[in-house]
């Protein structure tokens, strides 16, 4: 089942009066359960064709179809409910809410969704349990190491069962063994729950796990294979 | 669980919102005790006004608070008598003669009113029997007269001195009768001493030659909330051919004082607030600015703007009630406990006796202030949070995220 569909996605930006093209009539769908890594040298435009998959962007030109649905043209609250139910976020710098315990970060965005406390806790609970951070649950982000706080970020973004989880460098600031362990746990996830993960990252750690590979060249789509054999 | 999220955020920068919670404790604080001195002078002023000779309310035979000429008099005292005995909120009454005349020394003279007072029942209505500073008050004995200390100080007089007393009688003639000062009495207005002096009633009236006729009723009620009914019901009885005039038919200025002031407060609360004001924006703006990213994150995960914004403006509100509780705490903690010592004005004495307050002035607590000042407050913060809020939902999440 088709999860999200790009149709010739352009972005352009403007520095300083000079327009720069990020991406160039981008034509990408993505199926459920998908395993995909967008990789490709800096400048290519993988974090803004990420950015616009998970509505955080808009296009120059062009539609984005989530679960067949056009969001290129709905309102900001609009949006935002489908970031919400739909979608989770792993950003490399984990930003996890300060204030907030590892628990309480898992349970903010089923707050949002009006779930009530107890389901919540609930089912916090289960998630770090599969993610074996239950330990983490009072802690703090200024408490926790980075491999522990982005576990508690993947903890967050498919806390929601959302259609796809967005990951924009994830292991960018973790070590490699940190970093592996936590693709391990996505893998994981991925497999057991078929859920669709779509990576931005030019780490070879992250792009050896690709079941599909994009590679992105001056905004536009260089290579988008299906990788059958992991090295 | 936004609570939660509004009151850590408000401890994390413990240092800044203790000093906002300090602005906002003292302002409502010095707001209240300003409130609270200010109200309590003024009130000092209408109740020495009321204490020393106005009273309650006064009985005249008609236009005699706008011309007192003493034919303006009160011949029927037994159907104006029965009026006020039969009324069961009036707690005391005393007859007066009230008339304009000159009091002299053999080394000076001076002009003012002579009141003609029933020693007995005068001191009961109003306070000049516990001024008296030097000698006694009247005892009813005959050409007695008791006066001011600035009246005695004029007049070069002493206790046991002679004065002579001169006024227009009811025929038309002079009325003249020699007094012995008994007493010096010292209020808080220096204008009153002054210019009153005291004679007993039967003195008072043999000098102007007005038989059993009085020229005033000086009444306290019970319960001074109930002056204006009582004075209906006077009126009501009494007709046309009286007058019956409350304290504030008689004191216009100081009433219309009041009310001015009452005005004035608003004017003063509007400039502390706008005080306070750019402080909270300029706090809260930095709260928002020190947060972009962590906003981004929470609209990337899909908050929506408006829940962003009271998210911001839940955070100064509970600065606002906190601030405003504890200020209100120690605001009615200082105007309870100065009320009761009072504050010593002694290096102002001079002037403030000019105003007729006294140096020592009671601070007082209205439920007029602690209201005025539990809405004022509180909107102020959220009028100086609005701006930042807005601000917070303007961002957008892609640069958000980013920003460093």
């Amino acid at each position: 089942m088709e999860v999200i569909r790009l149709k010739h996605i352009e972005k352009t930006y403007s520095d300083n009066g000079v327009p720069v093209h990020a991406l160039r009539g981008v034509d990408l769908s993505i199926s459920q359960g998908e395993f995909v890594v967008i990789a490709g040298p800096s400048g290519s435009g993988k974090t803004t064709l990420l950015n616009i998959m998970g509505a955080l962007d808009k296009p120059t030109q062009g539609r984005v179809f989530l679960e067949k649905e056009d969001i290129s043209e709905k309102s900001k609250d609009q949006i935002a409910a489908y970031r919400l139910e739909k979608l989770g976020f792993v950003f490399q710098a984990y930003n996890l809410i300060p204030v907030l315990t590892a628990m309480e970060n898992i349970e903010f965005s089923m707050m949002l969704l009006g779930i009530e406390e107890n389901q919540r806790r609930e089912r916090a609970r289960e998630i770090m349990a599969e993610l074996g951070i239950e330990e983490l649950a009072a802690k703090r982000p200024n408490e926790m190491s980075g491999g522990q706080q982005q576990r508690v970020a993947v903890a967050r973004a498919i806390v929601n069962n959302p259609s796809i989880i967005l990951a924009d460098e994830p292991t960018a600031n973790l070590d490699s063994e940190t970093g592996a362990n936590l693709l391990d746990l996505m893998e994981k996830m991925n497999r057991e729950h078929n859920l669709t993960f779509i990576f931005s990252s030019h780490d070879h750690q992250v792009i050896d796990r690709a079941r599909r590979l994009i590679i992105l060249k001056d905004g536009e789509i260089e290579k988008d294979e299906i990788v059958t054999e992991k090295a | 669980m936004l609570l939660t999220i509004a009151w850590r955020n408000i401890w994390r920068n413990r240092r800044r919102s203790m000093i906002v919670l300090l602005s906002i404790v003292v302002g409502v604080a010095a707001m209240m005790f300003n409130d609270g001195l200010s109200v309590g002078m003024i009130r000092q002023m209408l109740e020495n006004s009321i204490g020393s000779h106005v009273s309650h309310i006064q009985i005249h035979a008609n236009g005699f608070n706008d011309n007192k000429v003493i034919q303006k008099n009160i011949t029927d005292t037994h159907l104006v008598e029965r009026m006020l005995d039969e009324n069961g909120n009036i707690a005391h009454w005393s007859r007066r003669v009230v008339t304009y005349g000159l009091l002299s020394s053999a080394l000076n003279s001076s002009g003012g009113l002579i009141v003609g007072v029933e020693p007995d029942r005068e001191p009961e209505v109003t306070s000049i029997r516990r001024s008296i500073i030097e000698g006694t008050y009247l005892t009813g004995a005959s050409h007695e007269v008791v006066i001011g200390r600035k009246l005695a100080e004029k007049l070069q007089v002493g206790v046991g001195d002679k004065v002579v007393g001169m006024a227009s009688a009811l025929s038309g003639d002079v009325g003249s009768d020699l007094f012995r000062v008994v007493g010096i009495y010292e209020t808080v207005s220096s204008d009153f001493d002054k210019t009153h002096m005291f004679t007993t009633l039967t003195n008072a009236q043999s000098m102007l030659e007005l038989g059993d006729a009085v020229l005033e009723y000086a009444i306290i009620v019970d319960d001074a909330r109930q002056v204006e009914k009582v004075t209906e019901e006077l009126r009501y009885h009494l007709g046309d051919a009286y007058e019956v005039l409350s304290y504030m038919d008689l004191l216009p200025l100081l009433v219309a004082q009041v009310d001015m002031y009452d005005q004035m407060m608003y004017i003063v609360y509007l400039i502390i607030a706008l005080a306070m004001i750019f402080g909270i924006v300029n706090t809260m703006l930095m709260s928002v600015f020190e947060r972009i990213q962590e906003f981004g994150v929470l609209m990337a995960i899909g908050m929506k703007n408006s829940l962003v914004f009271w998210m911001v403006m839940l955070e100064a509100v509970i600065l606002g009630a906190i601030g405003t509780v504890v200020g209100l705490a120690i605001g009615i903690l200082l105007i309870l406990l100065f009320g009761s010592v009072g504050i010593d004005f002694s290096i102002f004495a001079e002037s403030l006796t000019s105003f007729g307050v006294g140096a020592i002035i009671y601070p007082r607590l209205t439920i007029n202030t602690v209201v005025s000042v539990s809405i004022i407050i509180p909107l102020t913060m959220i009028l100086g949070a609005l701006y930042p809020a807005l601000r917070a939902t303007r961002l957008q999440p892609v640069t958000a995220i980013r920003y460093v």
